[in-house]
């Protein structure tokens, strides 16, 4: 029977198994979207009275990949970007409010509940801490 | 361990509420290359009893068997399954995945047994529930359910009828903040005190991930969005009387101190002795005097279309919190 191991590779039988278009991002081995030294989302400064909301600093941004890296024990070099997902890189309920605590300290700021919850990838957190950093 | 040979072909599981410990699928092979053997039904949950079911991934081996388990799945599950970065965290996605259609499934509240043909929705507030077909004269079952996972653990409850929340988590789960500063940013007063009395910090760290899982329980089974409910506005009192065997467990909502929320009953379950289990339940009934009754719980092991354990009395499922009977 065959099992499969920590040290394999995704679960090729399961996208292959399906759709190959659908395969996506297949294991810790892979390196999937190479890390961008800049962002390639030209920053927009918000005018008053305007609801576009602006990309966040790089900086911001590398510092939340840290600290979302710390909290759930990436290695250095894992690939985590902007677009990257809390959930799919691991994190459950408990994971995702340390997150926040570690940014409230990092970036000196106090997050709500509510918008804690609706933190989903490193570029919404970054974009949060921007806007409430601002104030 | 009561583990039958996987050889032996046994009679499907009967109507009994006490039904055979262990019943296999399987009769005559462990031959996965095959189509997934079809499901053994089993009996809904009364109204007044609760049933777990959890799978432990690190059992799970078989590719071909998790290849099968994919293809239960519509596209966009699968989707979602594979957008998990690592095999572990794919793997616990899909075991999830497919123990809620596949336990659903086996109730078989619309006469079939086919797990690909259930639709899920979520309610106005997120909460997963089953899309039932609006077949004539089909009136819905009151079936209610809730998931949770680690990549160790995956448990699903059934209910009929009671609003129903679980959360599972490993009993050595460490954070990486202090507890007591996690707990004074995050939790209420009466919570911080509770884990500030504790001196030895081991116990306290487990005392802090109970109470995490509980207080995730509550929120799941509310069923309205952690947004609605922080868990600073509400807090999980435990009482420890040395005289009784388990903990009675309460909520207690801040705006509302005076009186204990008195609809919702918990569970705390310690499984395996690796991982605790919180369950939280919508009251249906009271004894005299306000009491509830006893959570009646039956808990099962399975392996999706493999094999099923029925493990509530064992030392598999322990009650460490709130008033149970095992079944």
């Amino acid at each position: 029977m065959a099992s499969i191991t920590r040290a394999s590779v995704s679960m090729p039988s399961l996208s292959t198994s399906v759709n190959q278009s659908q395969r996506r991002i297949s294991g810790l081995n892979s390196v999937s979207f190479p890390v961008s030294g800049r962002s390639m989302i030209p920053s927009l400064r918000l005018q008053r009275g305007l609801q576009v909301c602006c990309a966040a600093k790089q900086e911001t941004v590398d510092k939340v990949v840290a600290i979302v890296k710390k909290q759930l024990a990436l290695p250095a070099d894992a690939a985590v970007t902007g677009e990257s997902k809390f959930a799919a890189l691991g994190a459950d309920s408990l994971d995702t409010v340390e997150i926040v605590m570690g940014l409230e300290e990092e970036f000196d700021i106090t997050v709500e509940e509510e918008s804690a919850q609706s933190i989903t990838t490193v570029q919404e957190a970054a974009d949060m801490i921007e806007k409430l950093v601002e104030k | 361990h009561r583990r039958l040979p996987a050889v032996i072909p046994t009679p499907p599981v009967s109507a009994s509420p006490f039904p055979n410990p262990k019943s296999q699928y399987c009769c005559l092979s462990r031959n996965f290359s095959a189509a997934l053997t079809p499901l053994l039904p089993v009996q809904l949950p009364s109204r007044m009893e609760t049933h777990l079911w959890y799978v432990v991934p690190d059992e799970v081996k078989s590719a071909p068997l998790l290849s099968k388990y994919m293809e239960l799945l519509p596209q966009s599950e699968r989707d979602h399954v594979l957008g998990f970065r690592g095999d572990q965290l794919q793997k616990s996605a899909l075991l999830a995945r497919t123990l809620v259609r596949t336990t659903i499934a086996r109730y078989q509240v619309d006469g079939h047994l086919d797990p690909r043909s259930l639709r899920f929705k979520r309610n106005i507030h997120g909460k997963p529930e089953v899309e039932w077909e609006t077949k004539d004269g089909f009136c819905p079952p009151p079936l209610q359910f809730n998931i949770s996972h680690t990549s160790s653990l995956v448990a699903c409850g059934v209910t009929m009828n009671s609003l129903i929340g679980i959360d599972v988590e490993e009993k050595r789960r460490r954070t990486k903040n202090n507890i007591l500063a996690f707990a004074k940013r995050y939790f209420t007063a009466h919570e911080v005190e509770h884990l500030n009395a504790i001196p030895d910090s081991e116990l306290q760290q487990q005392e802090f991930i109970k109470l995490w899982t509980l207080k995730e329980a509550y929120v799941k089974a509310l069923g309205k969005g952690f947004s609605s409910s922080p868990f600073n506005t509400f807090t999980i009192r435990v009482n420890t009387a040395a005289q009784q065997a388990s903990s009675g467990i309460a909520v207690e909502t801040l705006d509302s101190p005076q009186n204990l929320t008195n609809n919702w009953q918990f569970a705390l379950l310690e499984l395996m002795g690796s991982h605790y289990v919180a369950i939280c339940l919508e009251r249906q009934e009271t004894g005299g005097a306000g009491k509830a009754f006893p959570i009646k719980l039956t808990a099962r092991k399975t392996i999706p279309s493999v094999e099923d354990e029925l493990v509530s009395g064992t030392n598999a499922v322990v009650t460490i919190g709130g008033s149970v009977t095992q079944f």
